[in-house]
């Protein structure tokens, strides 16, 4: 299969079951909505290092959040769920009850487990802290020596999806940087997924554990590195000469290879030679996304 | 036509207890059965309600109580589920100790609305009571949780003894609101004399505030403007007599 005289490899990614929370934050200014999102979502590119993969999920118009103000929905996730609830206060804790203006909502309602960020934060108000319950919800006034900063009590979880992705194998670094952007623009806002890496693309991609340290979950992807070509396994072809990953996490399956769809369709573009995927054989993650049924339009 | 009706063929006279009639589980109730409910009328005992009014409809969970019901006392008495609409006004101690659902009066509300029955240690503990009209003396006495919004004016004593809960006034508000109150919140729009209890915190927009607002606005229509969605509001700590942490937040233009 080609798009655009680009190759598409018959092969899948492998995905993985992860938790997840929709965090909406809302503030006075989209300056300050931009500020808050960044920091939350600082420092969340793997599990593997990070404790929790974040990303923005796509900005909110005045009409969509829950006090009329500009926000921005971000996904978090974890690969347990004990470890979930952890990270949020950590996180909605240290970078959004920090930030000015901000409040910080739930933005899975309908999730049956609910996790208690709000009832947590809430102790930093040491005693003068009070709660308000609007349409059902409570929510926590916490004040700050700004004024108050307002969270809700109880976000949802749910399973989620982390590690689809597709590498973008190129002619040139240039090429595969381009066609890099291409993809991250065209799957921005897309519901229900985000891109947790910086600026959506990877150039590190792993293989599991190590050819010489036990200890070590992963290390380089020797087979994609175009240096060490010569002298590894390589799964490059030899006109490849730069290779970028971008990783999709969502809250379903679907959402993923909606998002892959889009990508790959505009990664196809001059310089890039094939569009190939990660997995592991099929052996540790549940969630196979096949490239070429993606792109024929079924999961 | 969905939910169920209630028609009343004549005013209730002279006042009547109506605080049976939704009394616990009442929103499966068929027509037939909510008839059944009684009214306690001075000099005639409990009258089953099907004899003062028409009852129809099919139950989801609605009920629009149509007629004169100025005189019908503590309707909504004790509420935990479902959506009670009064088209007009409606008497004494509307919604007391109500724990859940929501009571939204069209017309005016008399004494003691969204407070405490009688010898009860709190009032409302849940849910939400609209009054679109003016509402009497003692407005969300001893309520411990819940909103009562009120879209006229609110008489004298409003809030006495709140002990937490949400009582917003887009009218003017009576004299010594908020006395004795522990942590409750009244939210004034409109004119309020600051009781001498109360004493003065600081301006800003409490962000919560906008959540409420814009519920009230969508849900329930009330006159919510642009100003009192980016206004600065006054926030006075109190009552200073009792626990202190409740508020009063008045709207200020400046």
């Amino acid at each position: 299969m080609n798009i655009n005289d680009v190759f598409i490899e018959e092969t899948f990614a492998e995905a993985f079951t992860m938790r997840v929370a929709r965090v909406i934050v809302t503030a006075r200014s989209p300056r300050w909505v931009r500020e808050a999102a960044l920091k939350l979502t600082g420092f969340a590119t793997s599990v593997i290092g990070c404790k929790i993969e974040a990303g923005i999920e796509r900005e909110l118009p005045e009409r969509e959040t829950p006090d009329g103000r500009p926000g921005v929905s971000v996904l978090l996730m974890t690969m347990s769920k004990d470890d979930l609830p952890k990270r949020l206060i950590e996180r909605i804790g240290q970078t959004i009850l920090t930030c000015p203006t901000t409040a910080c909502f739930d933005g899975l309602p309908e999730a049956p487990d609910r996790l208690g960020v709000g009832s947590a934060l809430r102790f930093f108000g040491d005693g003068f802290q009070s709660s308000k319950v609007i349409g059902g919800e409570r929510f926590w006034r916490i004040p700050v020596m700004e004024g108050e900063f307002l969270v809700q009590e109880k976000f949802g979880m749910v399973k989620g999806v982390g590690g689809g992705n597709f590498l973008i194998l190129a002619q040139s670094a240039d090429a595969a940087l381009a066609a890099a952007e291409a993809a991250v623009d065209a799957m921005a806002g897309y519901p229900g997924i985000i891109l947790p890496f910086p600026g959506g693309v990877v150039r590190s991609g792993s293989k599991v554990g190590s050819r010489r340290i036990k200890s070590m979950i992963a290390s380089t992807n020797d087979a994609f590195c175009p240096t060490l070509r010569a002298i590894t396994p390589s799964q490059l072809p030899e006109t490849v000469n730069s290779v970028l990953e971008i990783v999709i996490n969502g809250t379903d399956a679907d959402a993923i290879a909606g998002g892959m769809r889009l990508g790959i369709r505009a990664a196809c573009r001059e310089g890039v030679v094939s569009i190939s995927a990660g997995n592991y054989g099929g052996k540790l993650g549940p969630h196979h996304f096949h490239l070429r049924k993606i792109i024929g339009g079924a999961a | 036509m969905s939910g169920l009706r209630v028609s009343l063929h004549a005013p209730l006279d002279p006042a009547a207890d109506c605080s049976a009639l939704l009394d616990g589980n009442w929103t499966g109730l068929a027509p037939e059965a909510l008839g059944r409910r009684p009214v306690a009328m001075p000099g005639r005992g409990d009258v089953p309600l099907a004899e003062l009014a028409e009852v129809s409809g099919e139950p989801d969970g609605t009920i629009r109580l149509a007629g004169d019901w100025s005189q019908a006392v503590r309707l909504g008495a004790g509420l935990v589920e479902g959506a009670v609409v009064v088209e007009g006004d409606v008497g004494d101690e509307v919604g007391v100790g109500m724990a859940g659902g929501s009571i939204e009066v069209h017309g005016r509300a008399g004494a003691r609305a969204g407070a405490a029955a009688p010898a009860a240690r709190r009032g409302m503990t849940g849910g939400e009571l609209i009054v679109r009209g003016d509402a009497g003396a003692e407005c969300g006495a001893l309520m411990r949780r819940g909103l009562v919004a009120v879209g006229g004016t609110v008489a004298d004593h409003a809030g006495v003894g709140m002990i937490a809960g949400t009582l917003l006034a887009f009218g003017d508000v009576g004299p010594v609101p908020g006395l004795w109150s522990k942590r409750g919140s009244i939210v004034a729009l409109g004119r309020v004399a600051i009781p001498s209890t109360y004493r003065f915190a600081c301006t800003y927009q409490p962000p919560h505030l906008r959540l409420l607002l814009r519920r009230l606005q969508t849900r329930y229509r009330l006159p919510v403007e642009a100003r009192h969605l980016t206004g600065f509001y006054h926030r006075y700590s109190g009552d200073l007599a009792e626990l202190g942490k409740g508020e009063i937040l008045t709207w200020t233009a400046s």
